[in-house]
Formats: C-alpha cells, structure tokens, sequence
C-alpha cells in the first residue's frame, strides 16, 4: 500500500476500514429522552472543565435507535447527557454512550470523541410502553418508560427540529503510543438536514442501577421532569474544536 | 472535572475510562497460530510502504485472554503478514477481532492494532484444538489443529523467537474534520514472556469471504501448519517507528 493511500483511509484497518469518510446520514432515528433532576456537586465533578453545568441540575437520559444509518449499518444507543453552558451559550455535553455496533464506536470515540462503549440497549414499544433498556456485561444497568404518544409535543415537529440544532459536545481524549495524552479536546458539532416526523411527550420513569463500567446510576435520580419521544432524518457532520486542553 | 484531571484521564468516558493506564499482564494467554502459504502480489498490496515482505507466508492466529490485566475475559483472532522494516524482521498485524471494547478500543488508540467486533473462539473440542471467528453473524475463519501431538518436544526456540519478534501497526486516527491526526507504523515489543508449553504440529484453514472481514483476501494456498502455546506475558506501550505526517 502506498503512502498517498495510506493518507487517504477514513479508519484502521486498512484492508478494511471500520468507518468511512462523513458525514453520515441517518433514516428514522428514534429517541426517547428522559430528563430528570440530579445532585448538583455530582453534576459538577461529571462535566469538564471549562464547560458549566445547566443551574437546574438537569441531566438527560437517551435512547436511541438507528435502523438506517450510512456507513455504520443498524444498531441502538444509550446513554447520559448533560446540558451545559460553554462561555454562557447553551450547549449540551454527552458524558457516557453505550451501543452494540463496532464502527459507530470506533468512528465515535475517534473521530468526535464520543465516550462510547459496547453494551445491549434496546428501544422498543411493548403494548402501551416506549421502553428502553440497557445491558451492560451481561447486566441490566438501566430501565426507562414512557407512555405511548399521549401528547404532541408543544411547537410539534417544526419545535423538536429547532432544538435539534443545539450545538453538542464531547471530551476527545486519544493517548500517545506512550500513554501520554496526544489529543485533549472539548469537540463540537452540529446536526444538519433534519427532518422530524414526529414528536411527543408523555409522562415517563426511569430505573438506573449503580454499575463500576457503565456508571449511569453516578448522577442519582432526585426527580423525573418528563419524557419526549420523536422520530427524525438528521445528517452527522464532522465536528469542530472548542477547546484544546494540551494548548 | 477541573483542567488538570482531564490531562490525567487515560481514555474516555471522565466518568468510567473505557481501559486504565498501561502496561498490561496477561496470565494464561493461549495461542492457536496456523501458517500458510498466501498470493505474494496481494501480500505486497496488504502492507503499508515503507515495510517490505519477507516471503509468502502469512499467519491467521486464535487467542484465548481470560486475563488480562484492565481488559478482563475475551478472544481474538489476528491475521500476521512477516515483513521487513530497515532490514529488520517484524510481524505486520493486518486484521485483529476481538469480542470485547476495552482492548478493542485501547488497542486502537493506543497502538493502533486494527481491530474490529467480531466473535473469536478458541477451544478444544474433543481430540481438535478448534479456532472460529463470526463477523456479523456469519462464520468467517475456522483453524483446526491437533492436539498436543508433540508434548514431550523439549525445544521451543521457535516460539520464543516468534514472541520475541517486533510487532508493526499502522495507527491511523481522524481529526475533527476527518482529516488524519495519526497515521504512524507503531513498533511493539512483548516484555517477561514466559511460555508455559509449546506444541507444534498438522493444521487446516478455511477462510470465507466478508466485505468487512476479509481475512479471505489473502487467499490459503497452501497450509505449512500450527502452533499452539499458552503464555504470560506483558503488553507495554509502543514507539512510533515512522511518522506519515512527519
């Protein structure tokens, strides 16, 4: 393999790269997101520095599920995010991912530092209940349920496309082959192209069980504020850098 | 989290480090390793300039981890390509599938050993030490091979010799924008590696082709045999041994 080639693979390995060069386009993205109120010294020692945490204590937690996804195939996610501020404009941090697919994972954490690790989620609707589970290393480590479409959510589909341009976050950490960090990064992105098809909220419960490698249960439930449910196409482009920690 | 702690952090997530910091013991780590002989052209086509190969015989290895240190309990299955690099002999891993994210994940952003999700196997089945690998649901390498038929042979210069050996990855990670950040060979050598017992002897391969496991690119043309070794040993961190953005 020549050198020019060598510059122009998207991933490891090169006989056959795990992800392809983006952006990605996603078909019929499902998410249930359950946003509760947690411990507001917990929520502070989870965010990084030099992000704040949001005032309310707020944490959100998410399923979702992506039959249709361009270059990583079909797979379900979960996991933990954190709204926050970055030089006082709101913007939302994710802090732990879980999801059963391998490029998704490697393109993740390598590409946009997306925490992620294998794990089984799984987002379906069981007679009248949107359910979403977790299980981790054979274990189940979360547990979240929300009522079946009971209301469109306020603004309906024109007001969750909105929201969904909210810039995120991610902390990018890549060591050096010699364990020393060679990229420490706060990374950004935004979602383009999004189309929701639908979008409801509805009354919602969720279960998180203390677990040493998929900490969910680390910020407690004090309260549940409530369930949102939507269906959407989104396009995931590359990301940008908002803060270098080695600079 | 506050600025200094990040810089600490040896990978993500902050709140669970996905594997700690290195080295890492392995206990009992065993090996099937079936040499064979493989199409000189695609061999030259699967290495990366400036390594150059050292003949037409390539491995397809199996290990069994059931401990190692940060990583925990998992299987592997590796395809190895002998090459030279300054004249130096060095392995060459090309392909690795493991069933488990912390090496999966620090193998790749550590040293970036190429690896991907897959279902390895390693076992003994009656009289057969068995290797299978599943990609996405389908059953995408077996190796077979006999089962300590050579267990009073006292010599294991081979094996300490393969151990030994440099190994090469070609790390390659984007940046934000897609473009490469790393795109390094990265030169790994074991270290304390006691073998417990070496055995060698009669093997097969069969490879099936996969589009996102193609171990079958390099194609069997001709089965030269099998190694099996059970071993600890230790994996440190790497060195860069060359630099493509440099």
């Amino acid at each position: 393999m020549k050198v020019e080639d060598i510059l122009k693979l998207p991933s490891m390995p090169a006989a056959s790269p795990s992800y392809p060069m983006g952006p990605y386009r996603f078909v019929n993205r499902e998410y249930m997101i359950v946003t509760y109120e947690t411990d507001r010294d917990l929520l502070r020692a989870a965010v990084p520095e030099p992000l704040e945490p949001n005032p309310d204590g707020h944490v959100l937690y998410e399923w979702i599920r992506m039959p249709d996804s361009s270059g990583f195939g079909d797979y379900t996610e979960s996991g933990v995010v954190i709204p926050c501020l970055y030089q006082g404009e709101p913007i939302n941090f994710t802090a732990q991912m879980y999801l059963d697919d391998e490029p998704p994972i490697s393109g993740g954490r390598e590409i946009w530092g997306f925490p992620k690790k294998f794990a089984y989620p799984k987002l379906e609707v069981a007679s009248d209940t949107l359910t979403g589970t977790l299980h981790y290393a054979g274990q189940m480590v979360a547990m979240g349920t929300m009522a079946f479409k009971h209301q469109v959510a306020p603004g309906g589909v024109e007001a969750t496309a909105k929201a969904m341009t909210k810039t995120q976050c991610n902390l990018k950490i890549i060591p050096d082959v010699d364990g020393k960090p060679k990229i420490a990064q706060l990374v950004a992105y935004n979602l383009t192209d999004i189309t929701i098809h639908g979008s409801w909220i509805s009354p919602a419960r969720l279960h998180l069980i203390p677990h040493v490698n998929a900490p969910v249960a680390d910020l407690p439930i004090k309260r549940i504020v409530g369930g949102k449910h939507f269906i959407g196409d989104i396009t995931l482009p590359h990301g940008r850098v908002l803060f270098d920690y080695l600079k | 989290m506050n600025k200094q702690d990040v810089l600490k952090l040896p990978s993500m997530p902050l709140q669970s480090p996905t594997y700690p910091e290195g080295p890492f013991r392995f206990f009992n780590r065993e090996y099937l390793i079936i040499q064979y002989r493989s199409d000189p052209q695609a061999i030259r086509e699967a290495l990366p300039e400036p390594l150059e190969p050292a003949g037409d015989v390539v491995a397809v290895q199996w290990l069994d981890l059931p401990d190692g240190e940060g990583f925990g309990a998992y299987a592997a299955t590796a395809q190895i390509i002998p090459c030279t690099f300054a004249g130096q002999p060095c392995n060459f891993v090309s392909q690795m599938y493991v069933d488990n994210a912390p090496p999966l994940a620090g193998g790749r952003e550590i040293w970036g050993y190429p690896m991907k999700y897959g279902k390895a196997k390693l076992e003994v089945h009656g009289d057969t030490l068995t290797g299978t690998l599943h990609y996405a649901g389908q059953q995408t390498a077996t190796g077979t091979m006999v089962f300590k038929h050579d267990a009073f042979r006292p010599d294991i210069a081979t094996q300490q010799a393969l151990l030994a050996r440099t190994q090469i990855t070609l790390k390659v990670i984007p940046d934000v924008d897609g473009t490469p950040a790393i795109a390094q060979l990265v030169g790994i050598e074991f270290e304390n590696v006691k073998i417990h017992g070496a055995w060698s002897g009669e093997a097969r391969l069969e490879l099936i082709p996969s589009v996102n496991c193609p171990l079958a690119d390099l194609p069997v043309k001709e089965v030269i045999g099998g190694l099996h070794m059970v071993t600890d040993l230790t994996l440190p961190y790497g060195r860069v041994l060359h630099d493509y953005l440099a």
